[in-house]
């Protein structure tokens, strides 16, 4: 292949989220046409509410070729603390909506204290807090499932000029993280700390602080997260929150955030990642597909999806080999 | 321009601090299992009791197995986390083949061979398909067990549709729950990994791809052929624990395992095996699979929830990987 | 006019070997300096010392007047010191704006939000500055190989430095840029910005340059206003260097001795790669020792990893023993009798964790083991391991077992070479094997060489260092910018032709 051949196969590779979303999109609507009705959308864009935020935390340590394990652990600790202030504490729900994002920041203060100061690996630190926060979290509910009461249930079903609140909420996550990743010092040299971080440190860019920031704000979203998918259940029990992570993951990639760090972007990737994944469990809803077999088909969407990632760094390698000769 | 008497060179051996001796010991884990055998004896006497310590080694057993193949994964510097998930299909395959009610090999006298091979035989398969993506493909073993796992629950989950098999042939179910059956089998394959990986061609090769892989293919080593190897034998494994463990329980259930994959990572990494690549041993993920086990065991004996288990071994997990950090900087610092 | 940069007695040495030798040298304010000499006369390591990248044995630099010792990078930029390396530092990830900025993006007052409109002006001002015609926006990695040559440069400037040191800037340039570059510093100068300029093309550095300074074995060899300096002089000025390393005589070289036979082992022909090499053809014959000598960035390393499978390469045919190569792996490679020792003994040649042993071993295990099982033969392994660790001369001192990071630099090569000869091959592209390693470590491998040679195989010597091939090679050949460009037998080695050939010619493209 021609450098310019090479070109045209990365800018393919670099649309290729995009036109798997539009083909999913588009293959339910042909099977089932309720699936593209205003309403059906409408709460397909609910349900991914909640895992679009954890997701955009997400999106920030993957951006430093890092990863967070422990999202779905502070999902559950969260809600099991705000569980205990709402139900024997008597908080109001706004107040415990605070007390839940600053809660998920302080996990992500320990995951980065693990990581940028103590030097673990991501996977291996974030895996540790996993299980120390869900064993944390079953300690303070008991391992019993609790049921809230209705004033915080509804703010889920709370609309804003016909919104619902949870998808006003993810909004504004999204926006405030893409605003953040483009426009701040900070969010940009997040890029510099991925694509390679011992240059990023070369050229003065605070790398641990980059790292500490990824974590912080992956625990706060993943608090807030937490908060938003406990309205909508309405109670914890003591599998609220497990393998959210993957899910988080699996949005993230599917947007085109690469796992090798540098690439990716909140907005349109994992949002669109994230509704993805819901579009694809609500459209073989529609189907009436065996409900057994979503797992299956998710990973497979996964599967491709981390398939073209790899394909396109290998190929981004070969481009940015150096010349010797102004062939 | 000639010269007869070459300069001599020399050579200084450093000499390794005390510090990273012990931690980078062989036998630290070996010795943290006796002192903690011994340190909580007195608190809970039923420890040492025979009752006890046969179940103690019988739930060892498969966990090992499944160490074992997690082992040969992390030592090419990989990581397999569709382990359990193998482990749970495997065990639904056998459950569907061989279960004495609407079993396809019902009634057979070859129903528990046929079946432990047909196990197997999805072990090798899922691993194969791990293998190729990770060895072939290039794509990161991370993501591409991620999926597995995912894939493998779900799949386990669909042939049976949440419902457990029971009525296996009794032949099959002493292979997991007869304890010196079962010990038997784990010595055999223990033994077997521990084999391979110190004494033959493929073992040498998987340290030496884990060490430096670029520089192993310059020197000659399939590579790709031998990552595909690994990635096999850890579902062949987990195929050979899901065994143990469908035996030892007497049913098959997609369930099975669920909770097993930190188990299986935590006693790997205490044990020693580096999640680097290039560093492990058999010996070593023993250790970290009797701490792990023993752990457990006294936790519940001492009345302790599950929660409190799972916190603990949380923080086991957290304290082996910062001693794994301190070691490699104590070396580097060497160095 | 006032001196801006002294360096008084600049002493440097890595593990032993002095690299830079008392260097005393002023540089004027809004003077530029150009800095020659060959590959490792250290030019490198000075500008680095400068640049606060390394430290110095011993010697001071004075900075405006003042002792000026940067503990690191950030401090010498802080002191207005701007640095262009040969290897590109971007981020090709983010735009050119955000490489230009990434520390010091203009803000709304002390907000941390950007400023994109002044970001961009900011940015099309350098980007105008050194001609490139990209938006602010353009992402690094759409940019070619000069183009991001020019960003880098326009990174450098947007420091508004005080002294600006550019390593050779014009290696990946078209002529155009390269005209255009020139233009710029011209500007540069009449605006009375200090430069130091290193270069191997000689008439650049003499048109571009108020003084020359010619650094050759770690030290300063001249140094004065450019109407003292011709080409001709200055390649005079670079080589002869000092006989600080002995090498030993084959027999074949004395008179007596017949010449072997000539028969051909390794044949290339027309290896082409756009952009790395260009029909590149040359034959290795039997008991020879083919040396390849070139400048940093000449596309030697490159070829050899071709030859060896690892890089592909667009047209070509190699052939091996008159049979052509299959397939594209070392390990057929291998198989057809090949064998490479690495450049990067760190990052390819050895698993630095693994024992000295294992090591040794692992080119040649598959000979070891079991058919079918692959048992391994531990006796006969052992027994390998004994023999070729006597025939390199590893020091005793070291047991089988230790990591090869334990050993000093000439033993990790020794261990090395010493796995690859462990193969027997008949063809042996040895890439720098000498670098970075004492002086007595060197001259047992250079015996190795000369061994290997004598018992038939055919060697492929890439080297930076001239005086190295002249002393052990049979033949040398010369490339420049991934060609080869000059040949010479052992009877007409010429330093100065040699270098003559190495260096860029514009005049001669």
């Amino acid at each position: 292949m021609s450098p310019e051949q090479q070109r045209l196969v990365m800018r393919a590779l670099d649309a290729a989220p995009l036109v798997l979303f539009a083909l999913v999109l588009a293959g339910f609507g042909a099977l089932s046409p309720s699936f593209l009705a205003p309403a059906n959308l409408v709460n397909v864009l609910v349900q991914s509410s909640a895992i679009a935020i954890v997701a955009t935390g997400m999106t920030f340590v993957l951006l430093t070729a890092g990863v967070d394990l422990s999202v779905g652990s502070i999902m559950f600790v969260a809600a099991a603390v705000s569980g205990k202030l709402l139900l024997a504490q008597g908080w109001p729900p706004s107040l415990v909506v605070a007390g839940i994002i600053a809660l998920g920041g302080l996990c992500g203060l320990l995951n980065g204290l693990l990581i940028a100061r103590l030097g673990l690996i991501a996977f291996i630190a974030t895996l540790g807090t996993q299980y120390v926060g869900r064993g944390f979290g079953m300690w303070l509910t008991e391992t019993r499932a609790m049921n809230l009461p209705e004033a915080f249930t509804q703010l889920a079903s709370n609309r804003l000029l016909g919104v619902p609140l949870p998808v006003i909420v993810a909004a504004l996550v999204v926006a405030a993280a893409h605003a953040f990743l483009m426009r701040t010092p900070r969010g940009r040299q997040i890029y510099a700390v991925g694509q390679d971080a011992a240059a990023a440190r070369k050229a003065g860019v605070n790398v641990r602080g980059v790292l500490w920031t990824v974590y912080v704000l992956c625990g706060l979203c993943a608090g807030l997260g937490g908060a938003v998918a406990l309205a909508q259940i309405g109670s914890v029990a003591p599998t609220f929150g497990a393998n959210k992570e993957f899910a988080a993951i699996a949005a993230a990639v599917l947007g085109g955030t690469s796992l090798f760090g540098g690439r990716g972007r909140v907005w349109p990737g994992t949002v669109f990642g994230a509704v993805l994944i819901q579009g694809i469990e609500n459209g073989l809803n529609h189907l009436n597909a065996d409900p057994y077999l979503y797992p299956l088909i998710t990973a497979g969407i996964i599967f491709v999806a981390v398939l073209l990632d790899s394909a396109r760094g290998r190929l981004r390698r070969t481009l940015g080999r150096r010349r010797i000769r102004p062939d | 321009m000639a010269s007869h008497h070459p300069p001599r060179t020399t050579n200084h051996e450093p000499r390794t601090p005390w510090l990273v001796r012990w931690l980078g010991g062989e036998h630290l884990v070996l010795w943290l299992v006796v002192l903690s055998f011994v340190g909580l004896l007195p608190f809970t006497p039923d420890l040492a009791s025979r009752e006890n310590l046969a179940n103690l080694l019988l739930t060892l057993l498969p966990l090992l197995v499944l160490a074992c193949g997690q082992t040969v994964v992390l030592i090419t510097g990989g990581i397999d986390l569709s382990a359990c998930a193998i482990m749970a299909v495997a065990s639904v395959v056998g459950g569907l083949a061989m279960n004495g009610d609407t079993g396809w090999l019902t009634g057979s006298p070859w129903a528990a061979p046929v079946g432990v091979l047909l196990m197997l035989a999805v072990g090798a398969g899922l691993g194969a398909l791990n293998g190729l993506s990770v060895a072939v493909l290039r794509m990161p073993p991370f993501m591409v067990t991620l999926t597995t796992m995912m894939a493998g629950g779900g799949l386990a989950i669909w042939l049976i549709r949440s419902e457990t098999i029971y009525n296996l042939p009794p032949a099959f179910n002493a292979l997991g729950g007869r304890l010196a059956l079962a010990t038997l089998i784990t010595v055999a394959l223990a033994g077997g990994a521990h084999l391979l990986l110190s004494r033959t061609l493929l073992g040498r090769w998987l340290y030496a791809i884990g060490h430096n892989a670029r520089m192993a293919h310059i020197s000659g080593v399939p590579v790709a052929g031998v990552m595909l190897a690994a990635y096999v034998l850890s579902g062949l494994l987990a195929a050979a624990a899901a065994v143990l463990y469908t035996g030892q329980a007497e049913t098959a259930s997609p369930l099975l395992g669920q909770r097993l994959l930190l188990d299986v990572i935590a006693a790997t990494v205490i044990g020693g095996t580096s999640l680097f690549g290039g560093r492990g041993k058999v010996l070593w993920t023993l250790g970290g699979v009797a701490f792990i086990k023993l752990l457990d065991n006294s936790l519940n004996l001492l009345n302790c929830s599950f929660f409190t288990i799972t916190m603990v071994k949380g923080a086991v997990v957290l304290a082996a990987a910062l001693l794994d950090a301190t070691r490699c900087r104590l070396l580097e610092a060497e160095a | 006019m006032s001196a801006l940069l002294q360096f008084e007695g600049i002493t440097k040495r890595f593990g032993g070997v002095p690299v830079l030798r008392d260097i005393t040298l002023t540089v004027e304010a809004g003077t530029t300096l150009g800095l020659v000499g060959e590959n490792g006369a250290g030019k490198s390591t000075l500008m680095n010392i400068l640049a606060g990248n390394l430290r110095s044995d011993a010697g001071r630099i004075f900075w405006d007047g003042r002792p000026f010792a940067p503990a690191g990078p950030a401090e010498a930029a802080a002191a207005g010191i701007a640095f262009v390396h040969q290897e590109l530092n971007l981020f090709p990830n983010l735009t050119i704006a955000e490489n230009l900025f990434l520390t010091r993006f203009p803000r709304w007052g002390r907000l941390p939000w950007i400023r994109r409109d002044a970001l961009g002006t900011q940015t099309v001002r350098w980007l105008r500055e050194v001609g490139l015609e990209a938006t602010p926006e353009t992402p690094v990695e759409r940019l070619s190989a000069g183009e991001r040559q020019l960003v880098e440069i326009a990174r450098a400037l947007s420091l508004e430095p005080r002294l600006i040191i550019f390593d050779e800037p014009t290696t990946s340039l078209s002529d155009r840029e390269t005209r255009q570059f020139f233009e710029l510093m011209s500007r540069l100068r009449a605006r009375g910005l200090t430069m130091i300029y290193i270069s191997h093309t000689l008439d650049d550095v003499l048109r571009l340059s108020d003084r020359v300074a010619v650094l050759r074995d770690g030290a300063l060899v001249a140094h004065g206003p450019r109407a003292d300096f011709d080409a001709a002089r200055l390649v005079t000025l670079m080589v002869g260097r000092s006989l600080n390393q002995l090498y030993p005589t084959r027999a074949c070289w004395e008179q007596s001795v017949p010449a072997p036979a000539v028969r051909p082992l390794l044949e290339v022909h027309g290896l082409t790669q756009p952009g790395v090499v260009r029909n590149v053809s040359f034959t290795l014959h039997a008991s020879e020792v083919l040396g390849l000598f070139g400048l940093m960035g000449a596309g030697r390393s490159e070829l050899a990893r071709m030859l060896f499978g690892l890089e592909p390469f667009a047209r070509g045919a190699v052939q091996v023993a008159g049979q052509p190569l299959q397939g594209n792996s070392p390990r057929r490679r291998l198989q057809h009798g090949v064998a490479f020792l690495t450049e990067d003994r760190r990052e390819d040649g050895l698993a630095l964790e693994a024992s000295i042993a294992d090591n040794l071993a692992l080119v040649t295990l598959r000979r070891h083991a079991r058919r079918g099982s692959g048992w391994l033969n531990r006796s006969a392994l052992a027994e390998a391991v004994r023999s070729i660790r006597a025939a390199v001369r590893l020091t005793p001192t070291a047991r089988d077992t230790a990591p090869a990071r334990t050993l000093s630099g000439g033993n990790q090569q020794k261990v090395v070479l010493g796995k690859w000869l462990l193969a027997e091959p008949q063809v042996l592209i040895l890439d720098e094997p000498t670098r970075g390693i004492d002086v007595g470590a060197k001259f047992e491998i250079y015996q190795l060489i000369h061994q290997r040679a004598d018992a038939g195989a055919g060697v492929l010597l890439i080297s930076s260092e001239l005086e190295e091939l002249i002393g052990l090679c049979d033949r040398i050949l010369v490339m420049r910018r991934g060609e080869l460009v000059d040949e010479l037998r052992r009877p007409d080695f010429d330093r100065e032709r040699i270098l003559r050939a190495a260096l860029h010619e514009r005049t001669a493209a």
